[in-house]
């Protein structure tokens, strides 16, 4: 495949892991930190691994939250990764209050205090979002086409997060994830913008295939 | 449901995985790429890769060695050993790493924590603790590879830590480290009920039933161990299929 | 270069590990004076010493399982018939003599008497180990601890006049397996690790015994030399009975032919690996490491049921510019556990620390005050070995690298 697949480096990101995924499915992946070649791309991933107010500092001094918009604007495929997921949102809370990208409406919070240990760490099912009775036909199809297509209901793929997606639309909400008892959303989408809170890099198999799914839409 | 993690150990001196009982007498068992992808391919849930003789040699880490050893690994890798500062974690987490863990540094420098939890986001960082019990049935927290005493209880810094950011702990014990005689049962009560972040228990497994055990006596987020997967005592996937059968929370 | 102890003035490393050609080899203690000149380890011209030298030949020119053989066919020689013992393992339950007495015993299916020398002051762990020894390993066990008073007298001389605060418990430990051989009528004795692994002379290698030279002798108490003093002097002086004496005397010569005592190690049949003796003593004998590693050394399992030990040790960095991480470290780089760079690093780490634990308690021990250890110290520093810096600090003047 000639697509190519931009891995934007803000200065915070695991980008090697990221890499080694998409270059099993694509020769073209290049690692990148120029708005140039950003917008130059069929599709671009932002990876994540640090504090919100971090990466999006680590975006702004280098002046790619005005490319990355605009990238959005474009309708070509954006994947986000844990928090280049949050991100893609428009407030986060960490440390402070900080202006996301606001591509997806929506903020990042702390998990609520629970039974369970912060962060979220380790293994856990993504599962469709329930969208009322009514909407049951919906709701199998709802992962068809998208990155999370043919994946199994329930598999299980790689958490490490004390803060959660919290998009304002239920329609942004591509499936959910449970904690203990807490239900948060696991993965968001907005036409071909897509935003992973766990790491399909690291989740083995299944987070393989939502990779190859992900280069499938370029 | 969230799953425990089952977390092979690969205690990397130079260019081989090494063994020890107690932390001491380290054997070469393999190379560190080829169990990698062995533990990865049968069902790993997380990697945990430790040079244990790099503050005792103060060097660093072999970035290289870790670059080929994730080269075919899709699963989280958590590597320590030496990191003594940001430019340590940041090589870390370019070169394949998704965690970092710190023992000795941080016991001589706690506010490197702190630091290091507010650049690079919490659940980043993991505190490594080598805890040795005393006479009074508490531990202490050893560094250099579990030679150097500290005379700093080891719970207490866990939660000293546990304040500074520190995202996740793993917990060693040098008494049953590489004895196969079975997890230390108090010294994990004693840490699972304290943190309110994730543990990774680590020191003595022997066999499956012992896993077992520990997952659901004390529901530790992750069970790590080493000899009886170097040695070969039984396969990751025979383990995880055990504990399903016996109702543990496994990704299979 | 004015240099003690009679040794080379030109300080060499070996090429392959980290000892320097200052380190002495074993010694007649009984008659060990203070102006004996040591016998040092041997180099080659490739700057390679013995030891190594050993190792190479251990690798590779040796048929290990001929040796076996032979272990074998000793065994059956001398295997008991009737349930009483038929060797002696000398030892003291670290992981060197639990692997020698129960690999004897659980694998060669002979019936060992474990024989021990009391350290000077036990560990809690050399203790633990001990017991274990017999507890967990299985082993019978006969310990002797030599009368304290005459003990700690000579040590005191042996410290003061040689430096060598060790020599006692050398001296008996050497003696006693010979002498519970006589005493119980075993005459084969096992020790664990050959001479030659720590550069003993080549040439007394191709024998699996040790020479009775070493641990028989007629030498009569005006020969006999105890902490650098002569016996006879001691007896008139009254330090010490005719009756203290008797541990530290070798068996006559007359009395080993008549049993026709031998003594062999198992290092000799055996590949020896200390590291893999601590992983069979581990497993077997349920022998410990030292929970933190031994000031002067980065290592946990080696020597650590005495007191004492770290004295000896670090008299030996003051007499010979080279200490227990030295020795450590150069057994495990020939025994490929570290490489040499690993080596240099531990010793540069190590090597000259002080054994701060167990300082007062020595001092106690030999009834020697702080100033006057530091001046028979200062005085047993060769000056080819040593200089001093600012007018105050000792340094050293070669160091590995």
């Amino acid at each position: 495949m000639n697509k190519k697949i931009a891995i934007i480096d803000y200065g915070v990101g695991n980008l090697y892991s990221v890499k080694k995924a998409l270059d099993k499915f694509s020769g073209n992946v290049f690692i990148t930190e120029e708005p140039e070649k950003l917008l130059s791309a069929d599709a671009i991933i932002l990876p994540g691994v640090g504090s919100f107010q971090a990466g999006i500092e680590g975006l702004r001094i280098r002046n790619l939250i005005q490319p990355v918009k605009k990238f959005a604007s474009t309708g070509k495929p954006i994947l986000g990764i844990c928090l280049g997921a949050q991100l893609l949102l428009s407030k986060g809370y960490e440390f402070g209050t900080f202006n996301g990208l606001g591509i997806i409406p929506g903020k990042v919070i702390r998990f609520p205090e629970l039974k369970e240990r912060i962060p979220h760490i380790g293994w856990n099912g993504i599962q469709r979002s329930n969208p009322g009775i009514e909407n049951q036909k919906l709701k199998v199809n709802a992962w068809k086409g998208t990155i999370l297509n043919s994946v199994k209901e329930d598999s299980d793929v790689y958490f490490v997060h004390s803060y959660m997606l919290r998009p304002d639309k239920k329609g942004d909400v591509l499936a959910v994830t449970k904690y203990g008892d807490y239900e948060f959303c696991s993965t968001i989408r907005k036409n071909n913008i897509y935003g992973c809170q766990f790491h399909p890099e690291k989740s083995g198999d299944v987070g393989l295939k939502i990779i190859e799914n992900f280069i499938k839409l370029i | 449901m969230k799953k425990v993690r089952i977390i092979p150990r690969l205690d990397i001196k130079g260019p081989n995985v090494v063994k020890g009982i107690h932390c001491e007498g380290l054997r070469i068992v393999g190379d560190p790429t080829e169990l990698a992808v062995k533990y990865y391919g049968d069902g790993a849930d997380e990697l945990l890769c430790m040079d244990i003789v790099a503050s005792l040699y103060q060097r660093n880490f072999d970035f290289n060695i870790l670059k080929s050893l994730a080269q075919n690994i899709f699963i989280p890798i958590t590597i320590g050993g030496g990191i003594r500062s940001i430019n340590d974690i940041n090589n870390a987490l370019r070169m394949g790493a998704d965690k970092v863990a710190i023992n000795t540094y941080a016991i001589k420098n706690p506010r490197f924590i702190k630091e290091a939890a507010k650049k690079f986001g919490c659940q980043c960082i993991v505190l490594s603790i080598e805890a040795k019990k005393n006479s009074a049935k508490t531990w202490e927290a050893y560094t250099d590879g579990g030679r150097e005493r500290t005379g700093v209880d080891a719970i207490k810094w866990a939660k000293k830590a546990i304040s500074l950011g520190v995202g996740e702990i793993i917990i060693t014990s040098i008494d049953n480290d590489g004895t196969k005689k079975g997890y230390d049962d108090e010294l994990i009560k004693g840490i699972t009920t304290i943190s309110p972040i994730p543990v990774i228990v680590h020191g003595g497994a022997s066999d499956m039933g012992s896993f077992r055990k520990v997952a659901q006596e004390y529901n530790p987020d992750g069970l790590s161990a080493a000899s009886v997967f170097h040695y070969n005592n039984f396969g990751i996937k025979d383990l995880k299929s055990y504990l399903n059968k016996n109702n543990v929370a496994i990704r299979i | 270069m004015n240099t003690k102890y009679g040794l080379p003035e030109k300080v060499i490393f070996c090429k392959k590990c980290v000892i320097s050609n200052q380190r002495p080899s074993s010694t007649v203690e009984f008659k060990h004076t203070k102006n004996d000149k040591k016998e040092t380890i041997a180099f080659r011209e490739d700057g390679v010493c013995d030891a190594c030298r050993y190792t190479e030949y251990k690798d590779r020119g040796i048929n290990w399982k001929t040796r076996e053989k032979e272990l074998i066919k000793l065994c059956d020689k001398y295997k008991g018939k009737n349930g009483y013992y038929d060797c002696i393992v000398p030892g003291s339950g670290g992981k060197d003599s639990s692997y020698t007495a129960h690999i004897l015993k659980y694998k060669y299916g002979m019936n060992p008497l474990t024989v021990t020398w009391a350290p000077h002051l036990y560990t809690d762990i050399g203790w633990k180990n001990f017991t274990n020894w017999s507890h967990i390993g299985g082993l019978d066990n006969v310990l002797f601890t030599p009368n304290g008073i005459a003990h700690r007298l000579l040590t005191r001389l042996a410290f003061e006049n040689l430096l060598h605060p060790f020599q006692p418990f050398i001296i008996g430990q050497k003696y006693s397996g010979p002498k519970f051989a006589l005493l119980y009528k075993i005459p084969l004795i096992f020790y664990g690790e050959y001479g030659a692994e720590y550069g003993n002379k080549i040439k007394e290698n191709e024998v699996p015994t040790i020479s009775s030279k070493f641990y028989a002798n007629d030498v009569t108490p005006d020969k006999l030399f105890l902490g650098g003093v002569s016996a006879k002097s001691l007896l008139a002086d009254k330090k010490l009975s005719l009756n203290d004496l008797n541990p530290y005397l070798p068996i006559k010569t007359k009395e080993a032919q008549k049993m026709d005592i031998q003594m062999h190690s198992l290092g000799y049949y055996l590949k020896w690996d200390p590291q893999e003796c601590y992983y069979y003593a581990s497993q077997n004998t349920s022998f410990q490491a030292n929970t933190e590693r031994t000031e002067g050394s980065y290592s946990k399992y080696s020597s650590i049921d005495d007191k004492v030990d770290p004295f000896h040790y670090y008299t030996t960095l003051i007499k010979f510019g080279i200490g227990r991480a030295t020795y450590d470290a150069a057994q495990e780089i020939r025994n490929r556990k570290i490489t040499r760079e690993e080596g240099v690093t531990l010793v540069k780490r190590y090597d000259t620390e002080f054994p701060n634990k167990y300082f007062l308690e020595f001092l106690d021990y030999i009834g020697i005050s702080k100033d006057k250890f530091w001046k028979l110290v200062n005085a047993g520093r060769s000056p080819h070995l040593w200089k001093k810096v600012n007018g105050k600090e000792w340094q050293l003047r070669h160091q590995v690298s």
